[in-house]
């Protein structure tokens, strides 16, 4: 008999278990998925028939059935990783068991392009669709809810949750996205690898996550999608409401197609997914790198107004260097107004610096008795000034800015954290690492702890910039030219 | 919506619409066309032309040749009787000549349109989206430099809007050099009523109207080419 709960319902059934089962966990795969859900805050089972891999689940101290059927309990949310050849009958089991969703790791199906893989893909298809399971996947590692500790990776965090959704075609983008995002202060709410789609596809993904008051920023990766109306309606009604932020994969592997008009020639699929883009008022990223430093910027710097960027470099070189990869962005450094260049001068050394801006601060900063005075003045001369709209400071990382025990207060982290506190502007910092990777983390994360943004490398500072620019322009109704 | 000129097309077997009957579908969707008229004999192309009033363009209409004026098949700024009769036979002795097999349904004769600024809508179906509209200038500015927009069909105001401010070239149309402005609202108003048409017919396939000629009080589509889906 069918099962008649509307999708919905079931999805939130399966981003919030209170029981999972694991089917076909073994040592080959290092017992990745129950070692997974160690943090798990609900109740773990197990399932595996070979008797060589009871030990080591036994070890793990999680309950061993022969069948999911003989569980106790109601299972709410599962995960196999079996050979493809028994997927049917895991089907099969789940519908018995009246699961609420379940997970296939297991790849081998459509994506392989043969014969055997597409039409096991669809006897999944036919049956899960025949009952109403729901089915994430195959050939994907599916969800992550860090408030409940259920994670598809032992290394992402767990325990504190955020306002982060991630939907992923790709596992690894799923997990990379989670565990590297997460050492950038992003955290999440919920976020999905769901692989071949054979049931349930991005758009119904994108729809729990738009109806989930937990998520406030959904991220999507997505090379296809296969009711793409629906998914444009949605991403419609998200619009003003929500953040949205597409990475679209494939991209260059379109090729051109037979057409009759000239329309056609040109509408190729990753125009069409540009216009997507302009029509739902979403942020396009081409990469993790750039998917990340968007989302910290609409969670750690206030909304961009405009274009105008102030510019404070820690040498004469980093000064010029900056202010070319900010205007190269698409960004202005404009001159400053005649009221902030008479508070400058009350200050600042021009002997060994300058401020027309960029401003070098070597003499005033680097170099300066009043170092912590300076800065505060300067950061406050770029925040009153009307001709500026964001600021961006770059931090010096060859020897630490920062006092080296790290569990005394800073006086220049706190001045930082209290002028990000007070000004009404955009505000980001440039922590360039090369020297010292080890170091630049530090500072990161001495910086992050007081939820000040930074980005490594002022070109990457320069696009997020501007991304976001572009974003709020577009969510006033302007166009971009 | 289906409208006749779509059924009998496809009760014929034909896919490609010829541009009286593209122009005649692109009307009911409520945009301005040049009238165009089909005369099936030199008498009938000179008594249209005098009705319609010269200066006139002929050209050849026939579903089998796409590229009319690579073939000869196309004769403008006709001034008079004379003329209109002369062309009429070149341009059925040009066509005859390009192809033997080709179904030809005469010629179409229509006001020779004030120049304006030349633009280029058309539509064409994504695998995943559906019908997308496109915007841009005509000319070399489609055919060299792609300078188009895109947005993916049911468009809103801000969409016609923004697709249109989009394009590099939009300063030509704020009427560059001295060159009359084209009136953006119509052409917002155009992209609209093509939306609206599109998603009202979904037999339609792909669809160009180029050139469109713009001007300061409003727009016309100057040639239209519709594909329909076979059936």
């Amino acid at each position: 008999m069918k099962n008649s709960i509307p999708t919905l319902e079931k999805l939130d059934r399966v981003f919030n278990p209170r029981s999972v089962a694991v089917v076909g966990d073994k040592q080959a795969l290092g017992y990745m998925w129950l070692k997974s859900l160690t943090s798990f805050k609900g109740r773990v089972y197990s399932v595996q028939i070979d008797p060589n891999e009871l030990p080591g689940i036994e070890k793990l101290g999680v309950p061993n059935y022969l069948n999911l059927n003989d569980i106790p309990d109601a299972v709410d949310y599962v995960i196999a990783a079996v050979p493809r050849g028994v997927v049917p009958a895991i089907v099969k089991d789940c519908i018995r068991k009246q699961v609420g969703g379940v997970c296939f790791f297991t790849s081998g199906f459509a994506e392989t392009g043969t014969e055997e893989g597409i039409r096991l893909q669809r006897v999944i298809t036919e049956l899960a669709n025949e009952a109403g399971l729901l089915v994430i996947g195959p050939n994907c590692v599916g969800v992550y809810n860090p408030r409940i500790g259920l994670r598809h990776n032992p290394i992402q965090t767990h325990g504190e949750g955020g306002p982060v959704g991630f939907i992923a075609q790709s596992g690894t983008h799923a997990t990379m996205f989670t565990v590297v995002g997460a050492r950038h202060g992003i955290r999440f709410s919920k976020s999905v690898s769901y692989g071949n789609a054979a049931v349930l596809d991005s758009t119904d993904y994108l729809d729990y996550l738009k109806s989930d008051d937990d998520t406030q920023i959904i991220g999507i990766y997505v090379e296809a999608v296969k009711d793409g109306r629906k998914f444009l309606s949605i991403l419609r009604a998200l619009t003003g409401k929500k953040h949205v932020i597409i990475w679209r994969g494939g991209e260059s592997g379109e090729g051109a197609r037979a057409t009759a008009s000239h329309t056609g020639a040109l509408a190729q699929s990753s125009v069409v997914w540009n216009a997507l883009i302009k029509q739902c008022g979403v942020i396009k990223v081409d990469n993790l790198e750039e998917l990340i430093d968007v989302v910290k910027a609409l969670l750690y710097v206030k909304p961009a107004t405009g274009t105008r960027v102030g510019l404070v470099a820690m040498s004469g070189g980093q000064s010029v260097a900056i202010a070319d990869t900010f205007a190269r962005a698409g960004l202005q450094v404009p001159e400053l107004s005649p009221v902030s260049y008479d508070r400058l001068a009350s200050f600042f050394n021009i002997v060994g610096g300058s401020y027309r801006n960029p401003f070098d601060v070597s003499s005033s900063f680097l170099m300066s008795d009043n170092a912590i005075g300076n800065m505060a003045n300067m950061l406050d001369v770029l925040d009153k000034d009307p001709k500026i709209d964001s600021i961006v400071l770059e931090l010096f990382t060859i020897i630490s800015p920062f006092s080296k025990n790290k569990n005394n207060p800073d006086p220049l982290l706190n001045t930082i954290a209290e002028f990000k506190e007070r000004s009404k502007k955009p505000f980001i910092t440039i922590v360039t690492a090369g020297y010292n990777e080890t170091l630049a983390a530090e500072i990161r994360d001495r910086l992050l702890e007081k939820d000040i943004p930074s980005f490594p490398g002022f070109e990457r500072g320069a696009r997020t910039l501007k991304k976001l620019a572009d974003y709020y322009k577009l969510r006033q109704g302007q166009s971009l030219n | 919506m289906t409208s006749k000129i779509i059924t009998s097309a496809l009760k014929d077997g034909r896919t490609v619409l010829t541009e009286v009957e593209s122009k005649q579908l692109i009307a009911q969707a409520g945009i301005t066309v040049v009238e165009t008229k089909l005369a099936q004999s030199k008498t009938e192309a000179v008594e249209i032309a005098k009705k319609t009033g010269f200066p006139v363009v002929l050209k050849v209409v026939s579903p089998d040749i796409i590229h009319k004026s690579d073939i000869g098949g196309v004769k403008l700024n006709l001034a008079n009787a004379t003329q209109v009769g002369r062309a009429y036979t070149e341009i059925m002795a040009a066509a005859k000549k390009a192809s033997k097999k080709a179904d030809i349904h005469g010629v179409s004769v229509q006001k020779m349109a004030k120049p304006g600024v030349e633009i280029i809508m058309g539509m064409s179906k994504d695998a995943q989206f559906g019908p997308v509209l496109m915007f841009g200038l005509g000319g070399v500015f489609v055919e060299v430099l792609k300078d188009v927009a895109f947005r993916i069909v049911p468009l809103v105001r801000r969409d016609a809007s923004q697709m249109i401010r989009e394009i590099k070239g939009f300063p030509i149309l704020q009427g560059y050099r001295g060159q009359e402005p084209a009136n953006i609202a119509k052409l917002e108003d155009m992209l609209l009523k093509l939306s609206d048409f599109i998603d009202k017919t979904p037999q339609i396939k792909e669809l160009d109207l180029n050139p469109i000629f713009a001007y300061k009080d409003g727009a016309v589509a100057v040639d239209a080419r519709v594909i329909l889906e076979s059936q």
